[in-house]
């Protein structure tokens, strides 16, 4: 048993911050924490604490840090605070060997190193610790990290049942959740689908199934006992509609069997499905099996796991080393080239729904892994809605959260397999990055957003991602709702971000670039905008509105099908023609200039996928430009726009009061800090030996002997 | 970046033509259909012929062409493949060269620029280097692969126009030796640009006289230094420029003794003047055979030290690859990003590091960023040493100058730094690029600007010139219209001056005064870049993310478009619009009246 035996916390330290329901479990006073800077290590003193959320180090010279080198601060996780998920693992190092940490210890290490989900490294030497003290925190922190745990001893729930009494904050802000029928028809509306498809009830209370949500979309004319004849196997659910009356469609295929009685069964079955589906008004329907031919879930999880090792540096002389190689390690991972795939399946689904004017029907075992990947890129790049900030929430809580993804399971928050885990979320997001790097003009958000998503992955405070269904997070509510109070609990959501960051924060997550489309469909506008962007009225330079929208283009494509009969319904499958056709879309969208509020392709060439620097890079000191890369080129902007943004006011106040106001000239307000290009990330590593390149001319700096004199931020390299 | 990527490249055909359409006519032997309108109707225009047009500079004659379709990109295009003294090129049907996209020249290709020619046919495929080189097919699709990259695929149309096929292939085969037997690369399209410039000045000093070097000496603020005009008549040194800076205590017989102990007699002169007191000099390696009396000794290490009580002796080489290291790392990454590359995607990562390209360029950045903390923080005195002090050091002393003077980061500024570091300094252009067959192949020159590059693209607020920039001068590496480049030391550029003037000469009708031959700010260098690149071009040369603060005369003016992006150009075209306005409004605001206002920005803030 560990030691759970509880301290007077008002008596501990003031700097320890705890969340509602929060308990400390173990502390250990004087430990060094070690702290990278290039090529020197230096450590600082402090109180090592775990608690049932985190793990946290409580520094002895934290004052100097809190204040203004922060701004991106996290509410919930500090600086040196790790969640218990967040752990990826912990090593111990006896006598200079570093082993792997589990299980019951026998012997307890001198030094621990925890390597982080979000790819931090933590470095505790324990040699100054009092050896009980030793003992307890390292099994505090390997048991209740790495052991199985039960659902219901999740955070999640101590903490809603702390802030039970709370009045809960007002969380969805535009995000649309998709855990009611209206929510569904709201979507059908917005894509133009409701002609075709039907928002059903058929699995409310979950009657049915327990993998599909409470409410889903099926084509119009599917029986709705059809539905539950397989358990939702075998049924094309609806993802989405593209402006031509296309439709992205999945379905979890049939449970493999090898009797042939019950085979003939299930084709029977699928023959009457597709014979729904494939009668006008639907379009011609191509399968696209992710099951084979495409990635596997085993392949994922091992190109990531050696991905990862290349951030997971535990010092500068790792990091030159692999440094030499970085190209061909990064290359051997193959995680780049799972990105590639991705992005690529993703446009050849749209090849076929734009190019071909066919729907697609994504089979996979669940439907909820690869599918949800695949659909949810697909609308990315097509539905210019889900690349606002609301519209991409949406969508992560259409396809992912009430689409059923094993978020629990993938990210093995209870620790129950590591077979399970595999980081498909995370791969989603590193394929959005791609297309936010090259298009950043066509997203509401910014690489920092998707990054602080990533990261949230982690903190179990928010319910998004922290069950493996609608159902199972409704029963584990529903339970607790009845048993303790007479109102269930209210489990926080990620996209509430308030919660984790102060409004300043937030501004870094919002795209000073993208411009709203300039005429938006009354349903369709939902996001929030800074204000000052529609003032700026600035046109895009190419502005070509989609030949292929509005009603009648529809309407007479229908007319020319029926009239023409081409209504073969036969299942196409893909074949080495279509890798033509596929070469021939790419090309031509490319060699046009891109409709940011259009259809948006990646680039998939070699060179073109990109690694996701801002969230892999961060906390090595050695990787970080100061004063350069993207930053630099954004905050201008920014400075300009803002500018630009105070002109234009003032030609305003000028044009209805000539008599005019004391002459107030802009202010050229500029940075005078130079922002890492990881920024808003890596602030804290200050000293850097790399030389920076000096900006004003040395004239400015006084005279010669002056500058003789001074000691720059230079480090001594030594004779050269 | 929003323009440029791989395997795109720029060259641009001249643009300053003259509408004197007789003379283009008799030059060309073709005939115009409609007598020009205007001088922008030329440009447009230049030839009517056979239903193509050629914009084409004088002295241009079309030895051959044929009919064919260009292949390897979607879509395949019909057109005419024509060959002629100074160029072959692809002329899409219908295709007209305006002024506003002479980018699209995509299918220009110089003589000098032509690195392989093969011919295929369905039975076999040749490559043809020498004139003798005798087809023995008729081909039916021409590869050119360009020096600079590209590729250009045209496929022979059949039915009858076979010799005509053959006839454009021999051409090329034939032109290309012509030229580089004969190194005629100038002069023929200069001719009329010179006329049209007169007595035009050149962009940048060209340092061919004493007082250039004296105005940049001032401007370094070295004034321990002089200009030595020791080597005026080239007898100290072939390859070192005419006038070059020595300390002020040695003089020139002491310069002249001293150097006769280096390598090739490049003693050790002053590259760059920290203006914290420290210096950035360059020489060769000494001389091997030389036997050195005391007083001989004494002048070298007082040239090397040159006041300062000790200073750091570089070995250039050491770190750095080898001239053959660099050339075959640039031959496997040319054959990386060809077109018609093998490589598969997922293999590229590992390809271009299997090329060691990217390795040279890190090994020259951390040399440099090394040297630089030297110079300036620690304010220590270097020496460059290389045996030949041709190429690494010209490159050396250029990076670590970009690294800590902001002015080398300007246009004006890394143009001369281009121009004293290589063009001046003599570094073997020719010889390197392989121009001349030569061995001692090796783009040292475009690792730099690959360099360039890199801080380019780590820095991308700290510098005035931007990645288009970048690539057209490594364009105009080749591009057979000026001198800079095409010699491979300035005793020989100024050799070939004299000849280059009298193109200058030629009568034309319009002219009356051609420019005397005496001027040599009359000589075009390749910093005149209006001569082959439009306004809007040299407009992109500008790096639109670049902080104004840093540079106090901005080299180009900006221009006002009517559309506008939210991109920093679109915002910088309507700030300047606004502050016109402003200005118009506030007849009278002195910068005492500037109050802060509060920033509600929070990138900015924050920062802060």
């Amino acid at each position: 048993e560990i030691h759970t035996n509880e301290k007077e916390v008002t008596e501990k330290e003031v700097t320890l911050h705890l969340l509602p329901g929060e308990q400390l479990l173990c502390e250990a006073s004087t430990v060094l924490k070690y702290v990278q800077e290039d090529s020197c290590q230096r450590g600082i003193y402090g109180k090592l604490v775990c608690t049932d959320f985190k793990i946290a180090f409580l520094g002895d010279d934290e004052s100097a840090l809190d204040s203004d080198e922060t701004q991106f601060k996290n509410k919930i996780i500090g600086e040196n605070d790790i969640t218990l998920h967040c752990v990826d693992q912990i090593y111990g190092v006896f006598d200079e060997k570093k082993k792997t940490l589990f299980g019951q210890l026998k012997k307890y290490p001198e030094k621990l190193i925890i390597h982080c989900k979000d790819l931090r490294v933590f470095h505790f030497c324990l040699r100054y610790t009092k050896e009980e003290e030793v003992k307890r925190i390292v099994s505090g922190i390997v048991h209740h990290t790495l052991a199985t745990k039960r659902l219901k001893r999740l955070f999640l729930f101590s903490y809603a049942t702390a802030v039970h009494s709370n009045t809960p904050t007002n969380p969805k802000n535009h995000t649309v959740m998709f855990d009611t029928l209206e929510d569904w028809c709201w979507e059908l509306e917005r894509t133009k689908g409701s002609m075709k498809y039907k928002a059903v009830s058929v699995n409310e209370g979950y009657k049915v199934c327990e993998r599909l949500p409470a409410y889903f979309v099926v084509p119009a004319p599917l029986p709705e006992e059809s539905v539950s004849r397989f358990q939702g196997h075998g049924i094309p659910i609806w993802c989405w509609s593209y402006h031509n009356g296309c439709a992205l469609l999945k379905m979890s295929a049939l449970p493999k069997e090898q009797d042939d009685g019950i085979l003939q069964t299930h084709k029977n079955f699928l023959d009457g499905i597709y014979r729904v589906i494939h009668r006008p008004p639907y379009e011609i329907v191509k399968t696209e099996d992710l099951s084979s031919n495409f990635l596997s879930l085993p392949d994922i999880q091992t190109a990531y796991s050696k991905f990862k090792q290349l951030f997971l540096i535990d010092n500068s002389t790792e990091f030159w080393d692999t440094d030499i190689k970085w190209f061909s390690l990064l290359e051997s991972s193959s995680w780049l080239d799972i990105i590639r795939r991705c992005l690529k399946k993703a446009i050849e689904v749209i090849e076929c729904l734009d190019a071909q004017n066919t729907s697609v029907l994504l089979v996979e075992e669940n439907a909820s892994d690869l599918c949800c990947l695949v659909s949810s890129l697909v609308q990315v790049m097509m539905d210019p809605h889900c690349r606002t900030r609301a519209g991409f929430q949406s969508l992560v809580q259409k396809e992912w959260v009430a689409g059923g993804h094993c978020f629990l399971d993938r990210c093995n928050h209870l620790r129950q397999s590591d077979k399970e885990e595999v980081p498909v979320f995370l791969l989603f997001l590193d394929c959005v990055w791609q297309l936010v790097h090259q298009h950043p003009p066509a997203f509401e958000f910014t690489e920092t957003y998707l990054t602080v998503l990533s990261d949230s992955l982690y903190i179990p405070i928010f319910s998004t991602f922290f069950f493996n269904s609608p159902h199972q997070k409704e029963m584990n509510l529903g339970r607790e709702g009845q048993d303790a109070h007479s109102t269930p609990l209210h489990l926080l959501t990620v996209w509430d971000w308030s919660v984790q960051f102060e409004s300043r924060a937030q501004a870094l997550l919002q795209n000073p670039l993208y411009v709203e489309k300039p005429k938006l469909d009354k349903g369709q506008r939902k996001g929030t905008h800074l204000k000052h962007q529609r003032q700026l009225s600035l046109p895009l330079t190419q502005s070509k509105s989609s030949p292929k929208r509005g009603f009648f283009r529809e309407e007479t494509d229908h007319l020319i099908k029926n009239l023409l009969g081409k209504r073969i319904s036969k299942l196409i499958n893909y074949s080495d023609e279509l890798q033509d056709s596929f070469r021939e879309f790419y090309d031509s969208w490319h060699s046009k200039p891109a409709d940011y509020h259009g259809l948006l392709l990646p680039h998939i060439e070699g060179p073109e996928i990109r690694v996701w620097a801002q969230r892999y890079l961060r906390w090595i000191p050695e990787a970080q430009i100061l004063g350069g890369g993207a930053v630099a080129m954004t905050s201008r902007l920014v400075g300009m726009m803002e500018e630009v943004r105070s002109l234009q006011e003032k030609i305003n106040e000028r044009h209805h009061h000539q008599t005019a106001l004391p002459a107030e000239a802009p202010s050229l307000l500029r940075s005078s800090a130079r922002l890492s290009s990881l920024f808003p990330f890596a602030l804290l590593q200050r000293h850097s030996s790399k030389p920076v390149l000096p900006t004003s001319g040395w004239k400015a700096l006084g005279d010669e002997e002056d500058l003789a004199r001074r000691e720059d931020e230079f480090v001594d390299l030594g004779e050269v | 970046m929003w323009w440029g990527g791989r395997g795109q490249s720029f060259n641009i055909a001249p643009q300053k033509e003259e509408p004197e359409m007789g003379e283009l006519e008799e030059d060309l032997n073709l005939s115009s259909l409609d007598p020009p309108v205007s001088e922008e109707w030329v440009y447009t225009c230049g030839q009517h012929w056979n239903g193509h047009n050629l914009a084409s500079p004088v002295g241009e004659q079309i030895l051959a062409w044929a009919p064919g379709v260009r292949k390897g990109l979607e879509p395949e295009l019909p057109g005419t493949l024509i060959c002629t003294n100074l160029r072959v090129t692809f002329q899409p049907c219908g295709w007209q060269r305006r002024q506003e996209t002479p980018l699209s020249s995509d299918y220009d290709f110089a003589l000098v620029n032509i690195g392989q020619l093969e011919a295929v046919s369905s039975l076999s495929r040749v490559q043809l280097h020498r004139p003798g080189s005798l087809l023995k097919f008729i081909p039916e699709e021409i590869l050119i692969h360009g020096r600079d990259f590209r590729l250009l695929r045209v496929g022979f149309e059949a039915g009858g126009l076979e010799p005509q096929a053959f006839q454009v292939t021999m051409a090329i085969v034939q032109a290309r030796a012509q030229s580089s037997q004969t190194q005629q690369y100038s002069g023929i399209t200069l001719s009329k640009a010179g006329q049209s410039s007169g007595s035009r000045k050149s962009p940048i000093p060209l340092l061919e006289t004493p007082e250039d070097w004296e105005t940049e000496r001032k401007k370094q603020g070295a004034n321990s230094w002089r200009v030595s005009l020791v080597n005026e008549r080239f007898d100290v040194a072939t390859s070192l420029p005419r006038y070059f800076w020595v300390p002020n205590r040695t003089l020139d017989s002491e310069v002249r003794r001293a150097f006769g102990h280096f390598h090739q007699g490049r003693g050790p002169r002053l590259s760059w003047h920290h203006p914290g007191g420290s210096d950035l000099l360059r020489c060769g390696g000494f001389y091997t055979a030389s036997d050195p009396n005391k007083e001989d000794i004494r002048s070298v290490e007082s040239m090397l030290q040159a006041g300062h009580s000790d200073v750091v002796l570089v070995d250039t080489m050491d770190e750095l690859p080898s001239l053959a290291d660099v050339q075959l790392a640039h031959l496997r990454l040319r054959a990386l990003c060809l077109p018609d590359s093998s490589v598969s995607e997922d293999k590229w990562l590992s390809a271009l590091e299997g090329t060691r390209w990217l390795d040279y360029v890190r090994s020259c950045l951390r040399k440099a960023s090394d040297i630089s903390v030297l110079v300036t923080s620690r304010v220590r005195s270097v020496v460059l040493q290389e045996r030949g002090d041709r190429d690494f050091n010209g490159l050396l002393s250029s990076l670590v100058q970009l690294l800590s003077a902001p002015e080398a980061r300007t246009l004006l500024g890394f143009q001369s730094l281009v121009q004293r570091e290589w063009v001046a300094a003599g570094h073997p252009f020719l010889t390197r690029l392989g121009v001349t067959g030569v061995s001692e192949k090796a783009p040292v020159f475009l690792l730099f600007l690959d360099c360039v590059w890199q801080l380019l693209q780590q820095f991308p607020a700290e510098f005035e010139f931007s990645e288009f920039f970048l690539l057209a001068l490594h364009d105009s590496v080749r591009v057979p219209d000026t001198l800079t480049f095409l010699r491979d030391n300035p005793w020989e550029r100024g050799k070939q001056s004299g000849q280059f003037n009298s193109y200058t000469q030629v009568y034309t009708p319009g002219y009356s005064h051609p420019p005397a031959g005496n001027s040599i700010n009359s000589q075009l260098s390749v910093w005149d870049w209006d001569l082959r690149y439009s306004n809007e071009q040299i407009l992109q040369f500008h790096n639109p993310g670049y902080d104004p603060e840093h540079c106090q005369d901005s080299w180009l003016p900006r221009q006002q478009r009517g559309l506008s992006a939210p991109t920093i150009t679109g915002l910088q075209d309507e700030l300047s619009r606004l502050q016109e306005l402003i200005k118009k409004w506030t007849p009278r605001t002195s910068p005492e009246d500037r109050s802060q206002k509060g920033d509600p920005n929070p990138i900015l803030s924050q920062s802060r």
